[in-house]
């Protein structure tokens, strides 16, 4: 009985680690011990982008337009945020860089009603 | 083989060891690691108003009946007429240039004030102008080398007499990044009366057109 105890209790101590290691590696962790640390994330762009919006005649904004979007950004997801001066989200909506040469205006609709006087900041953010 | 013996403080360890791994992977995956590349950054705008009165406007009608008088320009109001073979058109506009706005600005609110002195049972509509005009040197002639919208942005009854409004903000949203406000002409879309507004030049403030404008930038 005593064995057996030791035996189910070293299987499940295995499994714990394993499924910890499982788990990491499915993050892409490369390192073989799990710790506190950081991983290096690289941007395709470290410059602030500047966005213009576009409004109906109710004045609620119908896109929004970022201006010279670096080529090297294509096929990332560019996500967009109306905020108000408490920084609450308004809407959001986010599309795909597309290709393009030089630099790329892109265009993201889809933020339901949201009227442009209440927007006082865009929250935006690129990733791939 | 040594022969691995589970005392109670080594199935401890292993469990918190375990749970240990658990909670470095949960915690990793809040801060979202699944993506390799990550740039995010938030502009603040400025508000702000830029109120247009007769002093940056600009306005006249033109007459088919006489199709190259330029006598609109310096009259005190401005008539539309719907009469076929005698239809007059106003056009009215103001020079934004003082709100020192960038391309990237626009429009939170436009709203145009007109104020009708001769009252008709007409609706008149208000059609975006896409190029450049002059009062002192628009004809109804010189119709045919502006671009004008063919959808009104809106429309107002002249019924009757009084300060009326007209809401232009995606047309002044629309000017404001293409640089400059080339106005709008104002036409009889239904309705058989002439009717006159208010100029620029008019002796009475009150009947001049004027336009609030809140912007972003």
């Amino acid at each position: 009985m005593k064995r057996l105890i030791n035996i189910l209790s070293a299987v499940l101590l295995a499994t714990l680690l394993s499924a910890g290691v499982a788990a990491a590696a499915s993050l892409g962790l490369t390192s073989k011990t799990l710790a506190a640390g950081s991983a290096p994330v690289t941007g395709c762009t470290s410059s602030a982008l500047t966005a213009t919006r576009n409004v109906d005649n109710s004045g609620n904004v119908t896109q929004v337009s970022v201006l010279s979007v670096p080529q090297a950004c294509s096929g990332e997801m560019l996500a967009v945020t109306l905020e108000n001066s408490s920084h609450t989200s308004l809407g959001s909506a986010s599309t795909t860089v597309g290709a393009c040469t030089g630099g790329c205006i892109v265009s993201v609709t889809g933020f339901g009603t949201v009227s442009a006087a209440n927007v006082t900041a865009y929250a935006l953010s690129l990733t791939g | 083989m040594r022969r691995f013996h589970l005392t109670p403080l080594r199935l401890c360890a292993g469990i918190l060891l375990g749970s240990l791994a658990f909670a470095g992977v949960a915690y990793a995956a809040s801060l979202g690691l699944g993506s390799s590349k990550l740039y995010a950054w938030s502009q603040t705008l400025t508000k702000g108003t830029c109120n247009q009165t007769s002093t940056t406007a600009d306005d006249t009608y033109v007459q088919q009946a006489s199709p190259n008088s330029t006598a609109g320009g310096t009259a005190t109001t401005l008539t539309i007429k719907p009469t076929a073979g005698s239809q007059d058109y106003a056009f009215i506009r103001f020079n934004l240039s003082g709100c020192t706005l960038p391309t990237t600005a626009g429009a939170d609110s436009a709203v145009l004030s007109i104020f009708v002195t001769t009252a008709g049972a007409d609706t008149i509509s208000l059609f975006p102008v896409y190029s450049s005009w002059s009062s002192s040197t628009l004809t109804w002639n010189g119709l045919s080398g502006l671009t004008i919208g063919s959808t009104a942005t809106t429309t107002f009854s002249a019924a009757t007499t009084g300060a009326k409004t007209a809401t232009v903000t995606a047309d002044v949203d629309a000017a404001i990044k293409a640089g400059t406000l080339w106005g709008w002409e104002l036409r009889a879309t239904s309705g058989a009366a002439t009717v006159a507004i208010g100029a620029a030049e008019n002796g009475t403030a009150a009947r001049r057109p004027s336009m609030t404008l809140g912007y972003e930038k």
